[in-house]
């Protein structure tokens, strides 16, 4: 009696791991769901110096909005981890938490990963447009002075020596897509506030899940 | 060829001249249509002409690291050529083909590069401070002047 007993308590309680299992799988799988959908979406759109957006549509809502999440990482609070096939970049915290903040990414091509520093912030970053910009569009200026309507947002965050940067947009209608040249983007109120919450030297890991 | 009298008892003038600048565009079309400068500029167009730093700027206070950026701008410059007709090739704004734009005098002796018509058509932009190694421009269109500011060419 006692044997069969035991066996149906084993299965059981089998079953429940393997539920609970489950549902702790389904957690993180919970954010990629928007990411599915955003890898097929690129945006071809050519920055637009000096256009200054709607304050309502710098106003992000669902998922890309700013918000705490749960969010499970061996890494340390304190670092930024961009997932770039989800299009969120997650500010580490205490107690398996995180801030989540809504991205733009490289297109196909201009995606990467990698583990650096923050090397340098800025206010108000200058914009250089990149020389295969210019040739599309040859009376740009090759230089803008950083202010409302740059490109390059009202903030920036440099990473480590690369030519990438963590940094503001006045195109919000490109969050959540992929667009950039590998930079990562965040509408302006979002790249203020990440801006205030890390010093220079925080850790930033950049993964990139591979495409099957 | 148009010429004027005196700057100052211009402005009757202009407008007739601006006139008849927009009636030989709408007669002639824009293709065919000589390129008359409807009233002298106190710029030449020779003084364009050149090898530029171009850079751009909004905030009064970014002006001088502005020009030095310009400079520095000089491995991928802005080349203005003269045109055939005695103005010089330069783009209008988000037009990615360069065409050939004349130099006009305004009011109060502004000076306006654009398009043959009147000065300080939407395409036109005025160009202040002409000196031997760098001029400004800006656009006269609101939405382009909001969008590009005050830009600097700067001789390389």
């Amino acid at each position: 009696m006692k044997g069969p007993k035991l066996t149906l308590h084993n299965s059981l309680l089998r079953y429940l791991i393997i539920l609970i299992s489950a549902c702790f799988l389904a957690l993180p799988a919970a954010a990629p769901t928007l990411a599915a959908g955003a890898a097929q979406d690129e945006m071809q759109i050519d920055d637009q110096p000096g256009y200054i957006p709607n304050p309502t549509d710098e106003h992000l809502e669902g998922p890309l909005e700013r918000q705490v999440v749960f969010f499970r990482t061996t890494e340390p609070p304190g670092t930024i981890v961009v997932h770039t096939n989800e299009r969120f970049l997650y500010l580490v915290q205490e107690n398996n938490r995180a801030m989540r903040y809504g991205i733009g990414v490289g297109r196909d091509g201009f995606q990467w990963a990698g583990q650096h520093k923050i090397s340098r912030k800025q206010e108000w970053p200058d914009w250089r447009p990149p020389p295969e910009m210019i040739e599309r569009q040859p009376y740009l200026p090759r230089f803008m002075a950083g202010g409302p309507g740059n490109p390059m947002g009202a903030r920036a965050l440099y990473i480590g020596s690369t030519i990438y940067r963590i940094h503001g947009t006045n195109q919000p209608q490109t969050i959540g897509h992929a667009v950039s040249s590998g930079c990562f983007r965040l509408v302006n109120d979002d790249i203020v506030d990440l801006f205030e919450r890390v010093p220079v030297g925080t850790r930033i890991v950049v993964k990139q899940a591979p495409s099957l | 060829m148009i010429r004027l009298i005196s700057a100052k008892k211009t402005a009757p003038s202009a407008a007739l001249l601006g006139c008849l600048a927009l009636l030989s565009a709408c007669v002639g079309g824009r293709e065919s249509t000589p390129v008359v400068a409807s009233v002298p500029a106190s710029i030449q167009a020779d003084a364009l002409v050149g090898t530029w730093g171009l850079a751009a700027y909004h905030r009064d206070s970014d002006r001088p690291r502005t020009e030095a950026e310009a400079k520095r701008q000089c491995n991928n410059p802005y080349v203005i050529k003269r045109g055939p007709n005695g103005g010089v090739i330069m783009h209008l704004a988000d037009v990615p083909e360069p065409q050939e734009l004349v130099l006009k005098g305004g009011p109060g002796g502004a000076n306006f590069l654009g398009p043959a018509g009147p000065p300080g058509l939407p395409e036109d932009r005025e160009v202040f401070s002409v000196s031997p190694n760098s001029f400004s421009v800006k656009w006269v269109s609101p939405e382009n002047s909001t969008r590009y500011g005050m830009m600097i060419y700067v001789r390389c």
